[in-house]
């Protein structure tokens, strides 16, 4: 717009000086009512506002017009007339609207009500414009509300709060929610524009007048279509048809309702869908929380997970759950005597169920990492509830060292070892992992049986890592004993040089004592020509290595032996040492009485026993005949070298030292070299907390000793309190006199 | 000094304190606590070589049973043991010379008749709560033998009915009971002096008998198997 118009009309504008008695007042007032009656009527008029007025109006901008005459009359203070004029018109106007709306037959109502609001604010537009003077300086200036929000106010005790609109309104708008819940189609925009008009008039209008009956109309929804479903869906089903119900009330809100309807909406639904029935959807009859652990089904367990993590309580309520079936189903696994009739297979079952909750954990419980604690602590609990967890554990990593892992990928054995790792971190008494990994490692090394030894090394390093180098020190001396044995024997062998003959060949491991598992071996009678041979390296070895005893552990060798049988058939027998004791005898005679064998090899009755079964009663390894032909060994047997014997192997193998899970008496004296290894333990551990500490009472004590031996085992408290009485009979405490439960260290 | 047989620098020190006067004096004498008549040392020879046997120089079982005798009491009357502790003699029924003396010196007793008028009062002293604990401590290392850190349990039995004859305690029967039933094994000082505390603070219903409360584990046994055996009730 050119400077040169503006100032034009301006000029204008002061140009038109009038006179302003009441009576011109009253004159300008009614042009005035007139214009804005014809704003509300002007459709019906067909003339345009500006047709009508241009005379009397005046230009301020491109777009808007004023009425000279009510600029003029709030110049000349007659403003209030103005204003309360327009208040009254208006209000006439809305009433007669309302009476327009009110007769609006079914559907069509709010579509009237909808055109009406629409017109209204278009004319409001317009009055806003024209009184735009007064808008700007008699409104503020007298505290008045301004013209846009005055006709909203109007607009709303006129028309949505008049008696008959207002109750019929509300009811129209959630009979149409309710309709299109129910399936129907229902106007979308239309809908729209009237939650619209609710929230232009004021939130607390939205909300009073539409929105709170809202909630509770839905609220009682979907009780009564929540309490219908849990009556006839399983849970799955029933957890697809909530989730659906709440998407689609958020879609809902995004289309015609105002967003921060969403948070409220959705919070009624959560509550009456899923937070009122959580407890018996979670243990619903063959389709609740623990059937859908059982069969893996990962979508239905990740749509309650997401449904429930909205409600308070919700994810606790699956952990629980999950936790007791975990606990209860673990427990079985690990009471049942079936089970325990095969360490491997327990371990692997074991594993697998890990493996599975795992699985489940990731996919459908979002790796959510109370979930995964949840898991933890429940493998925790009933892996420590069989107390030969730790034995058939290693019993497992034995098989696996010994043929499983055969063929395997190095990244594969990596993945398995891993995965034992994890159990062995849920034992409680890892010191009787220790002791029994010992054992079963001692046996694998001598016998040569392990399939690979990267695959040893790496077990060795993951229980470093686990529980220090203390755990595994001598573990690794076992391997550097296996390594310097074979020096050794080269050693000796080579010194032996000139003397080379048909004598046996002797191939020894020398071990040291501290590290390997003790065994108590009786000595036995060797044959003859072995005597020889181990004496010519015990005098080598003593040799190079003064101020050391060599004692030969009989109980742990084997020998290969070549035997010629009644056809002339030749076979090599691998054998155990004492059965190599026990053949040799056969070269210098044919029977031989039970007796007889027991003087000459003197080896312990038990061991025996076992020994002379290997040898006579397994079919395949008969190199012996015994009479009578009975399973048992007693002391009146006879054994007879087997001609007869055959087998289509030339290498026969008949030695037994492999792992196996202990017998009741050995599981028994194991315990209780565990038992007694822990004194010690303890007793060091009292001493170093006195020792820093000075004075201490009983409780402090009994928690600091749980504390620090923790990573190895569990300390019974009625054992530490023997300890510390040991500890004071031994005087290195004593109860302090004034205060019995308190103990002192003394120096 | 004819009077009252006491030292003239006993007597030097009774008139001193009552300012030369003799009524005074008399009063202060008869009032101090710790009165010690002097003994006279030719007699305590003559009583030790009485008892003392021929060849050692020690008073022995022979000599004890001789001694109890002129003292008009048992040998198992439990008198001998507060008579062992004031003489803190290192072994029951023997007493060095020097335990035996000193003890005599200690008591201010130089005679057969002025010992044995002495018996009621060290009687008397059992009933004092602290001297009563002392004594019973004392027994510990009196009654067991010399080279062992234990007290062997038929000892040990026969100590604790005896001592809980004095001072009455209802589960002794039950804790001998147990003893020889489930522990058959010496018994330790820390046990020995702590079965006192229990005996003293514990009511015999076990009311307030607490899990935590740092008794020796043969306690700890001792009430559980007082509830096994339904010979007190759970749940106290």
């Amino acid at each position: 717009m050119s400077a040169q118009k503006k100032r034009n009309f301006k000029i204008e504008a002061f140009k038109h000086r009038v006179e302003v008695d009441p009576k011109y007042a009253e004159k300008t007032w009614k042009i005035l009512e007139h214009a804005i009656h014809e704003i509300y009527n002007h459709n019906a008029s067909g003339l345009s506002f500006e047709e009508l007025y241009s005379p009397f109006l005046v230009k301020t901008s491109a777009s808007s017009w004023e009425f000279r005459n009510a600029y003029n009359m709030v110049l000349h203070k007659y403003g209030e007339k103005l204003y309360s004029g327009l208040v009254t018109t208006m209000t006439w106007h809305l009433k007669e609207i309302a009476k327009s709306i009110e007769a609006a037959q079914g559907g069509l109502f709010l579509e009237e009500l909808n055109r009406k609001w629409g017109d209204h604010n278009k004319a409001l537009q317009m009055i806003r414009d024209i009184l735009m003077y007064m808008d700007r300086t008699f409104v503020p200036s007298n505290r008045k509300t301004p013209v846009h929000e005055l006709g909203l106010n109007l607009w709303r005790d006129n028309i949505i709060h008049s008696h008959k609109i207002q109750t019929r309104l509300l009811d129209t708008l959630l009979d149409l929610i309710h309709r299109e819940r129910t399936g129907e189609v229902i106007n979308r925009g239309l809908m729209r524009n009237i939650t619209k008009m609710l929230m232009d008039l004021g939130s607390s209008v939205y909300q009073e007048d539409f929105e709170r009956p809202f909630l509770e109309v839905s609220a009682s929804f979907y009780s009564g279509e929540s309490q219908q479903f849990i009556e006839c869906c399983d849970c799955g089903d029933y957890l697809k048809k909530a989730e659906r119900r709440l998407n689609e009330e958020m879609e809902r809100v995004s289309h015609y309702l105002d967003a921060k309807s969403e948070a409220k909406i959705t919070s009624v639904v959560e509550k009456e869908m899923i937070a009122n029935h959580m407890q018996r959807l979670v243990h619903m009859e063959n389709s609740g929380l623990v059937n859908m652990l059982v069969d893996d089904k990962y979508e239905d367990l990740s749509r309650m997970y997401n449904l429930f993590r909205r409600v308070p309580e919700g994810l606790s309520t699956i952990r629980d759950v999950m936790t007791s079936h975990l606990r209860e189903t673990g427990k079985q696994l690990v009471s049942d005597p079936e089970r325990l009739r095969d360490p491997v297979d327990f371990v692997q079952r074991l594993l697998d169920m890990k493996d599975k909750h795992d699985k489940i954990i990731s996919i459908a419980f979002n790796n959510d990492k109370t979930f995964q604690n949840a898991l933890n602590s429940s493998f925790e609990y009933f892996i420590n509830l069989n107390n030969r967890s730790p034995e058939f554990i290693s019993l497992y990593v034995d098989d696996k060292l010994r043929k499983g892992l055969k063929g395997v990928t190095e990244e594969d054995v990596e993945v398995v070892l891993d995965k034992v790792m994890m159990l062995f971190r849920y034992l409680q008494e890892k010191d009787v992992f220790e002791k029994y990994y010992k054992q079963h490692l001692a046996k694998r090394l001598l016998s040569g049986k392990t399939v690979s030894d990267d695959a040893e090394r790496s077990m060795i390093v993951k229980l470093k890592t686990e529980c220090g180098y203390q755990f595994t020190s001598k573990l690794e001396g076992m391997f550097t004993d296996m390594r310097t044995s074979q020096d050794t024997m080269q050693g000796f062998y080579a010194s032996q040089y000139s003397e080379t003959g048909d004598g046996p060949t002797l191939a020894v491991q020398v071990l040291t004592t501290g590290s390997w598992p003790t065994q108590p071996s009786a000595p036995c009678n060797l044959p003859a020509e072995i005597l020889g041979v181990c004496e010519k390296f015990r005098a080598y070895y003593l040799g190079t290595h003064t101020g050391r005893r060599l004692t030969w552990q009989t109980n742990m060798g084997t020998a290969d032996i070549k035997a010629t049988f009644g056809k002339g058939q030749k076979h090599e027998l691998n054998v155990s040492t004492y059965q190599m004791c026990v053949l040799m005898l056969f070269n210098s005679a044919d029977r031989l009485s039970y007796k007889e064998i027991e003087q000459a090899t003197e080896i312990p009755a038990a061991d025996l026993k076992r020994c002379l079964q290997s040898l006579a009663c397994v079919k395949g390894k008969n190199v012996l005949r015994k009479e009578p032909m009975s399973k048992d060994i007693a002391e009146d047997d006879a054994f007879y070298f087997n001609d007869k014997f055959t087998s289509k192997f030339i290498k026969v193998k008949i030695g037994t030292v492999v792992a196996q899970k202990e017998s009741e008496p050995e599981k028994h004296e194991t315990r209780q070299r565990v038992e007694e290894d822990r004194k010690p333990q303890i007793e060091a551990a009292i001493v170093r907390i006195m020792k820093s500490r000075r004075v201490l009472d009983h409780n402090s004590i009994v928690t600091e000793v749980t504390t620090q031996l923790q990573s190895r085992f569990l300390p019974n408290p009625v054992v530490i309190k023997k300890r510390i009485e040991s500890l004071i009979e031994r005087e290195f405490l004593e109860r302090d006199k004034a205060d019995r439960k308190l103990y002192r260290y003394l120096a | 000094m004819a009077i009252t047989g006491t030292s003239e620098k006993v007597a030097l020190q009774a008139l001193k304190a009552s300012d030369w006067h003799l009524e005074g004096a008399f009063d202060f004498f008869y009032s101090q606590p710790q009165i010690r008549a002097v003994t006279d040392s030719r007699h305590l020879e003559e009583l030790y070589n009485r008892y003392k046997d021929p060849y050692v120089d020690m008073i022995m079982v022979d000599g004890v049973s001789l001694l109890c005798n002129d003292l008009q009491v048992e040998p198992q009357d439990i008198v001998m043991l507060v008579v062992s502790w004031h003489m803190k003699a290192a072994t029951m029924c023997e007493f060095s010379r020097q335990e035996f003396i000193s003890g005599l010196q200690s008591l201010g007793v130089d005679s057969i008749e002025k010992f044995r008028e002495k018996i009621p009062s060290l009687r008397a002293e059992l009933k004092d709560e602290n001297k009563f604990r002392e004594i019973y401590n004392f027994a510990f290392g009196w009654a067991k033998d010399q080279g062992q850190k234990s007290l062997a349990l038929d000892t040990a039995i026969g100590m604790w009915q005896l001592l809980f004859a004095e001072k009455h305690w209802p589960l002794v029967d039950y804790w001998c009971q147990f003893l020889q039933v489930r522990h058959n094994k010496a018994i330790s000082r820390d046990t020995w002096s702590q079965l006192l505390e229990f005996a003293k603070t514990i009511d015999p219903q076990l009311s307030n008998y607490d899990a935590e409360g740092a008794w020796p584990y043969l306690i700890d046994e001792f009430v559980e198997y007082l509830f096994e055996n339904g010979i007190v009730q759970r749940g106290n």
